[in-house]
């Protein structure tokens, strides 16, 4: 395994010259970080040269105080059963990538969730405008800024819970007609 | 004559599946030539709610992820949060953590069984089939208080140990099971009706499974030999005996009956699991949740499901709250490009049968 | 004839007595609540002993059983859907998220409360319900129904203004047709 991901990280140095690499972890994983002009090509070049054919998963995290969007790709080889975390990161006022699906073709719905919940445009990509939210006014809602419970608070009716902790024997019984034996009352909180 | 072709809308209210999702799709005459998914009936924000709990109170949503089986998606984050932390399971909780799973694969395939057939117009299976899955259920229920939610796997092993005789409950259910199988065949898989609306319907090639990121019984079922618990091993899979079965053809017979031999593999491996159990601890506590931070990072874990790779990323920030949980979910590749490609030249009566078959679950995609 | 109170009163109580015992039911299953539909239906628990069965299109159902917590893309298409459906009809809430939101309560994209956009007369509380719940949940319906409380048809017609503005406050891009009420 220990040679086998030294190899992968040769290729990859070899090939792209931005490719920062960490190699600290005890499972089968290696992770890349590149500049996101490099994408496409890595991408490709995992797919096509060294069989990591799976595309396991696209997300993206948004690093509010940095003012950046990490996208992270998980692809993974079948035969050498290693997974390969991919990752960059783009301006969080300006995010713009390259379109990806062309790759695998997949790629297409991450795509449209990453546009839809992140606001991460994809130059090229071909898709309805909507995916998930219809009519949706706000900001694009996975993003680190937008408060989901102000927001819920603001738009929808909510109906007042009870106070914790509070005794609702006494209303239990009322309703059902009975009476609490006096043994019992003391027992109140 | 070139028959003039007409917009169909199948759904969003339940077109034979588990959960809400519309199919836009233009037919000439009874054939599709274009079908298009629409999805987000069902979208909750869990990625963005688990941002605003804690790790262990994150934890509760994971299985409202998807219905017919959540424990996939627990054993996920369990794993990610484990493998981030770098806490160690105990040996015991391994193995109630494989039975834990593959009664669920069980309870799942019995769902699809009546599912399957149900969109075919064979009512009895779903009788017959959720009937038994009842029994599962009971054991869950047994073992975890809850029917459909079990909350049960979570990080540093499992949340209560087995009860006095629940093995051999286990062993009785599957025995029970194994003969219900029988009448499954007969009536299913005997049937020529199931036969024939059934073969050579909904069919995947070899490539285009590859290249489209099939995975699971789909993937099997196209003749590719691929479960993520031989090849990317995790609790005590490794250990057990078993074997991954495989089908030519790539059309929902194929994959019907790749599901079929899966339950009887489960049925060997729980049984498997019962004998082999060790005894011992079964949890390693995790301190005080309001106070329990995770390092820096990220980690990724995936499991095996009924209808594939299910996976589940965190990322850390070194605070007590998750700073992001991605769900990766199987549905999320089969139910949106993988179906709107299938659909083309099929008939309209198949819809529901080919998203049945590819394990279609709307609240997995847009969670 | 028809217009004597007492006779009206007698054809009241038959025609109670009659939908009670056969009510269809349109399962809106969202994601969640679906799971414990079937169950419910078939052999162990067996809901059609009481009348309860599927209907397969809003304009045969008597019953809107909402399985769960609605989004607001959802709730546009039941609104329609409860609209579509001929009188008698009846809701039911089924699962904790319809009553107060449940474990979605700051969820940007679930409605809340669902009684302040649907008239709903039977709430079955849980997350999930267990099948006994479900028809129990069922049970207590058709007591109402045989006791003629089971009014909210007519007080969504009554209200319509009220749901209508509730209605739309969420949804803002309202385009349905007008149902002659």
């Amino acid at each position: 395994m220990k040679e086998l991901k030294e190899s992968i990280i040769k290729r990859i140095k070899a090939n792209f010259a931005d490719a920062v690499e960490r190699n600290d972890f005890k499972d089968n994983r290696l992770d890349f970080s590149v500049k996101k002009e490099t994408i496409p090509a890595i991408l490709f070049y995992l797919k096509d040269e060294m069989g990591f054919v799976h595309l396991s998963d696209v997300n993206c995290v948004d690093w509010l105080e940095d003012g950046e969007l990490e996208v992270v790709f998980i692809v993974w080889s079948p035969a050498d059963k290693i997974k390969v975390f991919v990752r960059t990161r783009l301006d969080r006022d300006n995010a713009v990538m390259d379109n990806l699906d062309m790759i695998w073709r997949q790629m297409n719905t991450y795509e449209r969730e990453l546009r839809e919940m992140f606001g991460v445009q994809f130059t090229g990509l071909e898709a309805p405008e909507e995916f998930i939210l219809e009519d949706w006014q706000g900001p694009p809602p996975f993003r680190r800024d937008f408060d989901s419970a102000a927001y819920a608070e603001k738009t929808f009716w909510h109906r007042p819970g009870r106070e914790d902790a509070q005794d609702v024997r006494e209303s239990i019984a009322d309703r059902d007609g009975e009476e609490i034996p006096d043994f019992a009352k003391k027992y109140s909180r | 004559m070139r028959e003039k072709a007409t917009t169909l809308y199948i759904g969003p209210q339940h077109p034979g599946i588990t959960g809400n999702m519309m199919v836009k799709v233009q037919v000439e005459g009874d054939t599709i030539v274009k079908a298009r998914t629409e999805v987000g009936y069902l979208h909750r924000a869990f990625e963005k709610l688990q941002e605003s709990r804690n790790w262990l109170q994150s934890f509760t949503l994971l299985c409202r992820f998807c219905v017919p089986e959540p424990d996939p998606v627990e054993e996920s984050y369990a794993r990610a949060v484990e493998l981030l932390e770098g806490r160690e399971v105990p040996e015991r909780a391994k193995y109630i953590r494989v039975l834990m799973l593959e009664l669920a694969r069980m309870a799942s395939y019995m769902l699809w069984y009546g599912g399957q057939n149900g969109s075919l117009g064979l009512y009895t299976m779903g009788q017959w089939s959720v009937g038994d899955r009842n029994y599962i259920l009971d054991l869950f229920e047994e073992l975890t208080g809850g029917r459909v939610y079990h909350m049960y796997i979570w990080p540093g092993g499992v949340r209560r140990d087995l009860p006095d005789g629940f093995a051999d409950k286990v062993l009785r259910t599957m025995d029970y099971l194994e003969k219900r199988l029988k009448d499954y065949d007969d009536l299913m898989f005997e049937n020529t009706i199931f036969q024939k609306r059934t073969q050579g319907v909904g069919i995947i090639s070899k490539e285009k499974a590859v290249e489209w990121g099939v995975v699971g019984p789909v993937l099997r079922g196209c003749g590719i030999k691929s479960d993520i618990r031989i090849d990317d091993p995790y609790e005590v899979y490794d250990k057990l005996d078993f074997i991954v079965p495989t089908q030519e053809g790539g059309d929902i017979w194929a994959r019907a009956l790749v599901r079929r031999q899966e339950i009887r593999q489960s049925i060997r491996i729980i049984r498997q699991v019962i004998e082999k159990m060790p005894s011992g601890e079964f949890y390693n506590r995790i301190p005080n949740p309001h106070k329990w931070t995770l390092p820096k990072g990220d980690a990724y874990a995936r499991t095996e499901a009924t209808r594939g790779e299910v996976g589940m990323y965190i990322v850390s920030d070194g605070s007590t709250h998750p700073r992001r949980t991605h769900f990766r979910g199987a549905a999320y590749v089969h139910g949106i490009t993988l179906l709107e490609d299938l659909l083309i030249g099929e008939n309209v009566a198949d819809i529901s049968a080919i998203m049945n078959s590819l394990g279609t679950c709307p609240p997995e995609i847009e969670r | 004839m028809m217009n004597d109170k007492n006779s009206q009163k007698i054809v009241d109580i038959i025609q109670n007595w009659a939908r009670k015992h056969s009510i269809w039911v349109l399962a809106y299953g969202t994601g969640c609540g679906a799971i414990e539909i079937p169950p419910t239906m078939t052999s162990r628990y067996d809901a059609e002993r009481l009348g309860v069965r599927g209907a397969a299109t809003p304009r045969q159902a008597d019953v809107l059983l909402i399985t769960g917590y609605l989004t607001v893309k959802t709730m546009k298409r039941v609104i329609r859907v409860y609209e579509q459906m001929q009188d008698p009809k009846y809701v039911i809430g089924f699962g904790s998220c319809t009553i107060n939101g449940g474990m979605y309560y700051d969820s940007y994209n679930t409605i809340k409360v669902l009684d302040k956009y649907l008239p709903v007369d039977v709430y079955i509380n849980g997350c999930m319900p267990r099948p006994e719940a479900v028809l129990s949940g069922f049970a207590q319906l058709q007591k109402r129904i045989a006791e003629g409380r089971a009014n909210g048809a007519q007080q969504y017609k009554d209200n319509l203004e009220w749901y209508r503005a509730n209605q739309k406050k969420i949804i803002p891009n309202w385009i349905m047709p007008d149902y002659n009420w």
